[in-house]
């Protein structure tokens, strides 16, 4: 540490060159894994935000709510299954909505998410402003908060919805809900059965239909219940996130631009290193030749890397959290502090162990150097 | 006896043949001496500094240093030989340059566990010794090439190490500087009971010296 130290404070300049390269390295991640989590909650939050532990699908809808159709007669012999502690009808329709008095001068229709649960399922999120939906207001929805910050809807507005002539009631307003990339818009089973299947035929012949069922319960065999029960699908929560349209690609992308990021910064991280060792041959083996022994002198170098990257690192994340303040509300940017906190560990370690090689060519510096004449 | 060779040869391959560095070499450096070693370049002096420095070892002969024989020990035995026993004064530009002129001489200490108060005032006692009173915080960049050299002097007397080897300490420096570093050397030498060994081109520095030996073609002979 002495010699670590007393080296960063004589060569600001250098190191705080150094420590620049690492700052923007680490803002760059962190913008990464932030606007990564912010797609992906904008993807499928409604989801992440459940406590289930399983969702059962049509037969070959291959974890897709869109191409699912089961009836809801089929609840009470999937709660009938071993491990099963309660189960969740879930239905699901992308609309369009506008106010009941029509679109006004410079506004749009709104592209919302609606999701059919029933009044007092486990999947009705904490409503954070008025009431849950309830079945006595049969056309009552309860809206994401973003409906309100954002498009100016209010509690008590009567929504229209686009190509059909059902009227919905806003009666309150949760947080955090999104689902396919639109604003969660929670309403009576009932409801979305009669905006979905107004047509004869659209629920091809199924009596009661629903699109999936979340089960609660954490010993549930899905191999056994696919069997027991005829044409259905029994996935994992994470399958079914993972099943979310654009979910898989979107994180995919984010995910390989992050792990490239990783291991470029990995080699330009260790080629600065490497380079400034070298510069030092001469007086690593001065060093050398006065006695000191390796170990002394591969504890200066990784301290002083581990000192430097640090720093750098904290300095990175306090100016992520700084854009994230000048990111439009609109942007889907959401830092998660525990990603925060592996990504920091993940280039720290990075940093430290590209140091390394450094600490390996000191090893072979022969002290025979510092005599400067002895080739 | 502090140094001590008997009859050392260093042969280097250099493809097919074989070139002769030193060349049965004997020679016995007792505490409280000071011997030069002239000679052209070439003729095996840095070979026999960097033996004598526990920097390389041998082909054959004995080399014991404090009674401790170099072949027998192993590389990180050999740097605590050095750091403990050894004390260094190379040509130039051999100080830490981000360190200033105290914490060069107390890094011989960090390099051998903690620096203790004596330290400090052992460091500041050797600067001061040297005529350096007023250049403890001063980075080496800041000082002369007589200042740097005798910063160089006071930090290979920093450990107690027994055996001072000097490696044309007075290469770049004007006569009145040489002289003035080489006497320091001999007074602290003196002073302190330590063997010390001077390689240098610079005849007129022999008149410090107990004893001169000459080496041509890897042969030492006393003058």
């Amino acid at each position: 540490m002495f010699l670590a130290l007393k080296e960063l404070k004589h060569g600001k300049l250098r190191f705080t060159m150094i420590g620049l390269i690492i700052v923007l390295i680490a803002w760059l991640v962190f913008i990464l894994s932030g606007l990564g989590n912010g797609l992906s909650t904008l993807s499928a939050a409604t989801i992440k935000n459940w406590e289930a532990e399983h969702v059962v699908y049509e037969n070959g809808a291959g974890a897709k709510f869109s191409k699912s159709l089961l009836s809801q007669s089929l609840q009470s012999k999937i709660e009938a299954q071993p491990g099963v502690e309660e189960v969740a009808p879930f239905s699901q329709a992308v609309i369009a909505i506008l106010p009941i008095d029509g679109v006004a001068e410079g506004e749009d229709k709104v592209d919302a998410a609606l999701l059919g649960i029933e009044a007092s399922s486990f999947l009705h999120p904490e409503v954070i402003e008025g009431k849950a939906i309830e079945p006595t207001i049969k056309n009552g929805v309860v809206a994401n908060i973003t409906l309100k910050d954002q498009k100016g809807y209010a509690i008590g507005d009567v929504i229209a919805i686009d190509g059909s002539e059902l009227n919905a009631k806003i009666i309150g307003f949760v947080e955090n809900e999104t689902f396919n990339h639109l604003p969660s818009l929670f309403a009576n089973m009932d409801f979305v059965r009669e905006y979905k299947y107004s047509a004869p035929g659209s629920n091809n012949g199924v009596e009661d239909a629903i699109n999936a069922f979340a089960i609660l319960g954490k010993v549930v065999d899905a191999i056994q219940m696919e069997k027991e029960v005829d044409g259905v699908e029994v996935v994992t929560k994470s399958s079914a996130i993972n099943g979310m349209p654009g979910y898989t690609a979107e994180n995919g992308t984010i995910m390989m631009m992050l792990v490239f990021l990783i291991v470029i910064s990995a080699f330009v991280i260790a080629v600065f290193f490497y380079v400034l060792t070298i510069q030092k041959t001469q007086q690593f083996g001065v060093m050398k030749a006065i006695g000191a022994s390796n170990g002394f002198i591969a504890r200066a170098i990784v301290s002083q890397v581990f000192v430097l990257s640090f720093f750098s690192i904290l300095i990175g994340i306090g100016l992520t959290y700084l854009t994230a303040m000048v990111f439009p509300e609109e942007m889907p940017f959401n830092l998660d502090p525990v990603l925060v906190i592996i990504y920091g560990i993940v280039l720290l370690v990075i940093s430290v162990g590209s140091s390394l090689f450094s600490v390996r060519r000191i090893s072979k510096i022969d002290p025979l150097t510092a005599l400067g004449r002895v080739e | 006896m502090t140094l001590s060779m008997k009859n050392v040869s260093k042969v280097y391959k250099e493809g097919e043949s074989q070139i002769i560095a030193l060349d049965q070499v004997s020679m016995e450096v007792a505490s409280g001496e000071f011997v030069a070693i002239i000679g052209p370049s070439g003729s095996g002096k840095s070979t026999f500094l960097s033996i004598a420095g526990a920097l390389l070892k041998p082909s054959q002969g004995e080399v014991k240093i404090d009674n401790k024989n170099i072949a027998t020990l192993k590389d990180k035995e050999l740097s605590h030989l050095r750091l403990h026993e050894i004390g260094f004064i190379l040509q130039t530009s051999n100080l830490m340059p981000y360190l200033n002129v105290l914490d060069n001489l107390l890094l011989l200490k960090k390099m051998s566990g903690k620096v203790t108060k004596q330290d400090g005032a052992f460091a500041k006692e050797l600067l001061i010794e040297l005529g350096l009173t007023d250049k403890f915080e001063k980075f080496p960049n800041e000082l002369s090439g007589g200042e740097r050299q005798r910063v160089a002097i006071a930090r290979s007397f920093m450990n107690d190490s027994s055996l001072i080897l000097a490696d044309e300490p007075t290469a770049s420096l004007d006569t009145n500087r040489a002289n003035e570093v080489v006497s320091l050397i001999s007074k602290e030498v003196k002073a302190r009971g330590r063997a010390a060994i001077m390689v240098t081109h610079d005849e007129r520095m022999l008149a410090y010296c107990d004893r001169v030996y000459r080496m041509e073609d890897g042969k030492l002979t006393l003058q």
